[in-house]
């Protein structure tokens, strides 16, 4: 064989494999058309008749049993559970239930099918929140998939199913951001209930890693609940990594416990300026009054960020905004760049200039007004 | 009846037309306000959150070209400034989703024949 030919030969083969390919991808482009369109059909059908039915709880459904096999009725069915509430809602609960439809669901939850299956039974199980399929979304929370997991987590926390939070906490330390802050939702959601077994586990992990243990402080100042200040404040004592100590502090000023002032006041003379700043912030959030010496103080740190947030501190405590008009008269240009802005943020220019306005201005008024036009112009 | 889920449109243009009313469909923010210019509505059904053109800004523009077909909202979305925005700006009720079926017809029913 000539190398032309073999040439031609090779050129033929090739263009007779990529027709083939171009050929076999149109036909299966076309089918799986075909096949959409069937399915949002007979998906439109299944919420007619399911709409009839609610309209009018007298018309039966009159539907073999085998259409909780069809995608097409379980996506309608959760479809129109999660849009009503009340007697339809309950309906629903009972065509649910006499068509066997979370039993189909729980096993493809607990099979090895494709992933997207798996996770459309998650979203049902999730959606439907139905109790007694607790033990297998329990399990989905060890299944290999991010997001059947969170679906997982979710149902759960729907249907408020309290030994899941353990498990959902535990899993902390092992997932990834984005899955940490989805757990993190759903522990949200249980509320007080989930308090001590965060701090549980972030007084156990706060030595030995940062990125869980962080996730769960923030979630306690989520919740809100007053019991984790003090567990907090030792964790703040006992913590060396600053990752722990930042969220920690901010979740003590979220939480507004006065307990913590003390050590927030301590942490104003840290080396580190990001724990001052912190600490400033926080006690701002607290809005103790006995922290305003120690915040006027702040206001004339070697550092930007501790001066702002003591200023902004000093405008959310009683008695702060005096000492802020104090600093706007002081000779630190520091100081007083930070008390104007702080007053500034807390309304104060705007109340001073209708005070002008009305004739009843006072020497802290014209003292405002005065430096922040100086800014003004500097800044212009 | 304007709302861009299919779910609810045909939920809820089911049980209109069971209890004898005519009901005319909208999908999206434009193809509504179109409607609702040149047909005659005795009332809309209306969803905030509609592609194109939000619920509340149809309103608007309703009731300043004089256009005053009472509107009820049903929408997802149920901060409380919405809620009273919707109010303030004219629409004549405030629906919650998830929603009962049977209080949203007896709403309906009291706008209608009222």
């Amino acid at each position: 064989m000539s190398g032309i030919e073999f040439l031609r030969i090779t050129v033929l083969v090739v263009f007779s494999l990529n027709g083939l390919l171009a050929l076999t991808l149109i036909v299966w482009k076309a089918l799986h058309r075909r096949r959409q369109k069937g399915y949002e059909r007979r998906r439109v059908a299944y919420l007619t008749l399911l709409s009839r039915h609610l309209a009018d709880p007298d018309e039966d459904l009159e539907m073999s049993p085998m259409v909780a096999e069809d995608q097409a009725f379980l996506d309608a069915l959760i479809d129109i559970r999660t849009s009503v509430t009340g007697a339809e809602s309950d309906a629903l609960a009972e065509v649910i239930g006499s068509y066997g439809v979370m039993d189909r669901y729980a096993r493809r939850l607990g099979s090895r099918h494709f992933r997207i299956r798996r996770l459309r039974a998650a979203v049902a199980l999730a959606e439907v929140a139905d109790s007694s399929r607790a033990g297998v979304l329990m399990k989905a929370l060890d299944d290999h998939d991010p997001e059947v997991r969170i679906q997982a987590a979710r149902g759960l926390g729907r249907m408020k199913w309290t030994p899941a939070i353990d498990k959902i906490v535990d899993r902390f330390s092992i997932e990834t951001p984005w899955v940490r802050a989805r757990f993190s939702d759903t522990l949200i959601g249980f509320g007080q209930k989930a308090t001590w077994p965060l701090v549980a586990y972030v007084k156990v992990n706060h030595r030995f890693e940062t990125a869980g243990p962080t996730a769960a402080i923030r979630t306690l100042g989520t919740i809100g609940d007053q019991d984790a200040a003090r567990p907090m404040v030792e964790v703040l004592e006992q913590a060396f990594h600053l990752e722990i100590q930042l969220p920690t502090i901010e979740t003590l000023g979220v939480l507004g416990a006065p307990i913590a002032v003390p050590h927030l006041e301590a942490l104003m003379d840290a080396e580190d300026w990001r724990l001052r700043a912190k600490a400033a912030g926080a006690l701002g959030d607290i809005r103790d009054v006995s922290a305003v010496d120690r915040l006027a103080l702040g206001l004339t740190d070697r550092n930007w960020w501790v001066r702002r947030n003591s200023a902004a501190a000093l405008g959310k405590i009683p008695g702060g905004v005096r000492l802020l008009y104090h600093a706007i008269s002081s000779a630190d240009p520091f100081a007083r760049d930070a008390a104007a802005e702080a007053l500034y943020d807390a309304g104060e220019l705007i109340a001073a200039r209708r005070r002008v306005d009305q004739g009843e201005a006072t020497p802290n008024d014209l003292a405002l007004i005065r430096l922040i036009a100086q800014e003004e112009v500097l800044a212009s | 009846m304007a709302d861009d889920s299919e779910t609810i449109t045909t939920l809820l243009e089911t049980a209109l037309v069971a209890r004898g009313y005519e009901v005319t469909v909208a999908r999206n923010g434009p193809d509504t306000y179109e409607k609702g210019k040149t047909e005659k509505l005795d009332l809309v059904i209306l969803d905030h959150l509609m592609p194109g053109l939000l619920g509340l800004e149809i309103i608007e523009k309703w009731r300043a070209e004089g256009i005053e077909t009472p509107v009820i909202v049903l929408s997802g979305v149920d901060d409380d400034r919405t809620v009273v925005q919707s109010l303030e700006i004219g629409a004549v009720d405030f629906v919650r989703k998830p929603f009962r079926l049977n209080e949203l017809m007896a709403r309906i029913k009291q706008r209608i024949s009222g």
